[in-house]
């Protein structure tokens, strides 16, 4: 099957799916701002109206305080997904006002453990999982301990902020520095990243394909550290045979990004992208439209177009 | 939908049942006593998953004289990860067998819905713990509780101080609801039964992956309030290769060769818990269970089909849940 083809018919599927509101729900009758984000990036500009719609939907859930909820009717404190917000905007270019409100409330959000108080209690005896509390990133809800994907989305979006000279450079900067350390710090002993830490109990936890595929695409910086190498030949082994479109989505996505300096990760990219092809080949029965837009945008990834890639300089 | 809020929570008081020996807080004075008069579970031996566990679940469920007739049924497993060669999961060939088991007894569907708590892609644990097989062959249908349609909830307990939960559409739009755990220890709860199971039907699209916000909240008192606020009807707990040690993920199998079913979560989870050797009166969440949502005591329980091992070599745990432990 023709890659364009196969990126075609999932941008169909997915604009069939878009609510009356401009919204994507996971699948229901529910605005998800995680699911609107990922088909706003996935939707290529140019094919209709339909994203623009999606964009002012978008604004209108923005909390006031410049953060994004999970859903409509969710409670205004923000969360995870102003990441994923931030970075739609600014792929659409559009709203930079309000991306840039996103941005500040990045800058201030952190994880529990970024308290004295909690890394103190964390240090002492709270330590049956195994991490550095000074080396904190972000939550998925406000009040709680960073997590990897979190803080991989933010990296990502504070990265593009970044690079696109937003005003607050040197905190970003100071930001992105201590969120990648965080992440390197919270690593599978071999190689990969599981929701959170490395280790717990004094058990080694074993990588999940999202959590490396995200933070890896929050890396391309730091592609000549060790961890980060051994991360990506944890991926290129664990992609083979994977079942599920919404993880070999997201691998795919994260070893495109690596492309130029592997050509394992060159081949494994086209290789999963068959897989997909083949795993998406009935878009229409795939309920779940944040699993359609990711592997739209894997597709689209093989060509060089990545919106989760941070190119470095 | 509505659950009426605090007017649910009237101030009946708390008759301190049984054996019950934790001490009242100052918000379980407020407690709807909602304990039946007497519960019943079924223990029932089982020594491998294979095709005869239909068979089995029927004759057990028979005993209950359950009315599912025309009734929609969730079938809530405890789908965590997926690890090559270790038995976290609820067995797809369990699952199955009940599935069928309730449409036989006339439930006008029966759907499969779990929301994992680490692994975001809860197809891939689906698909690799071969439970996507299963129901694919019984052309059952699954749905991803932490992405599904959500609706707020007011608590009916208030161990977490939240005064809401979001829970799917799906869990508050069946006629009734089926816990059913691994039976397993577990290394911040002390045991994962069928009310910690219950943690998987609260949306991680809301409290994230994990669900930490309720991990921050105490885990004993979120499931306390998860349990007190969604429905449980009826628990089939899956002790044929149960887990001790390092649970729920990194513990050793153990063989216990049973399955429970009760028609209260609280009296499956005491009667689990006294299987694995474990006293239940000292697992936080399980004491304070037993004062106002099920029976724990022995005098509260019908064991109405084989009855408690005279003696049990206790489950192995951490050492920090070595209390926990009945003493031969």
């Amino acid at each position: 099957m023709d890659i364009g083809l196969a990126v075609s018919e999932l941008h169909r599927t997915l604009m069939a799916n878009q609510r009356a509101t401009g919204t994507w729900g996971y699948r229901g009758n529910q605005d998800s701002v995680e699911a609107t984000c990922l088909a706003i990036l996935a939707l290529p500009r140019h094919t209709s109206v339909q994203p623009s719609r999606a964009i002012q939907a978008l604004l209108g859930l923005q909390n006031a305080d410049g953060s994004w909820p999970a859903f409509t009717g969710d409670e205004p404190e923000g969360c995870w997904t102003t990441a994923l917000a931030v970075l739609s905007l600014m792929e659409a270019g559009q709203a930079m006002k309000h991306s840039a409100s996103g941005v500040r409330w990045l800058l201030n959000a952190r994880g529990r453990e970024a308290n004295w108080l909690w890394r103190w209690k964390l240090r002492t005896f709270d330590n049956k999982v195994q991490f550095d509390p000074a080396k904190f990133g972000w939550s998925w809800v406000t009040g709680t301990t960073s997590w990897v994907i979190p803080t991989g989305f933010a990296l990502i979006a504070l990265q593009r902020a970044g690079r696109r000279g937003c005003d607050d450079t040197a905190r970003i900067n100071e930001r992105v520095d201590l969120g990648t350390s965080m992440i390197l710090d919270r690593m599978c002993p071999g190689g990969g990243w599981n929701s959170g830490n490395g280790a717990a109990f004094g058990v080694p936890l074993a990588p999940h394909i999202d959590a490396t595929s995200i933070a890896l695409l929050a890396l391309t910086a730091h592609k000549e550290k060790s961890g980060v190498r051994r991360s990506l030949n944890w991926l290129l082994n664990r992609l083979a045979g994977c079942p599920s479109p919404y993880s070999l989505a997201w691998g795919v996505l994260a070893v495109a990004a690596y492309r130029h300096i592997s050509e394992e990760a060159r081949e494994c990219s086209r290789d999963g992208a068959e897989e997909l092809m083949r795993l998406t080949a009935n878009a229409a029965s795939i309920e779940d439209n944040c699993t359609l837009a990711v592997c739209a945008l894997a597709l689209d990834a093989i060509n060089g177009n990545n919106p989760f890639e941070v190119r470095t300089r | 939908m509505n659950l009426g809020r605090r007017r649910m929570i009237t101030a009946a008081g708390v008759a301190v049942g049984g054996m019950a020996t934790a001490r009242l807080l100052p918000e379980e004075m407020l407690l709807r006593d909602r304990r039946l008069p007497r519960s019943r579970v079924a223990i029932i031996s089982a020594e491998e998953y294979s095709e005869t566990l239909e068979g089995v679940l029927a004759s057990g469920l028979r005993a209950f004289h359950l009315n599912v007739r025309g009734k929609s049924v969730l079938l809530k497993p405890n789908l965590v990860d997926y690890i090559a060669g270790v038995e976290i999961n609820t067995h797809p060939v369990l699952v199955g067998a009940t599935a069928q088991a309730f449409l036989k007894l006339g439930a006008s569907s029966v759907v499969v819905g779990e929301g994992p708590g680490h692994q975001r892609d809860t197809y891939l644990v689906l698909a690799e713990s071969g439970l996507a097989d299963q129901l694919r062959g019984q052309n059952i249908h699954f749905v991803d509780l932490n992405r599904d349609e959500l609706f707020k909830v007011p608590t009916r307990a208030t161990y977490t101080g939240l005064e809401h939960l979001w829970l799917p559409r799906t869990v508050l739009n069946s006629d009734f609801v089926v816990s059913m755990p691994k039976i397993k220890t577990h290394h911040w709860a002390g045991v994962t039964l069928s009310m910690k199971n219950m943690f998987g039907v609260v949306p991680g699209a809301k409290y994230g992956w994990p669900k930490n916000v309720l991990h921050w909240k105490g885990i004993h008192r979120s499931i306390l309030d998860i349990c007190a606020t969604a429905p449980v009807n009826f628990v089939i707990a899956d002790g044929i290769v149960a887990m001790e040690g390092n649970g729920p993920l990194h513990g050793t199998h153990r063989h216990l060769g049973k399955i429970v079913l009760a028609d209260d979560p609280v009296a499956a989870d005491f009667t689990c818990a006294r299987l694995m050797g474990l006293d239940p009166y000292r697992v936080w969440h399980l004491a304070r269970a037993a004062q106002f949502l099920g029976n724990g005591s022995y005098d509260r329980i019908d064991l109405i089909a084989e009855g408690l091992p005279l003696r049990t070599d206790p489950f192995d745990v951490l050492p920090e849940f070595a209390g926990l432990q009945m003493r031969l």
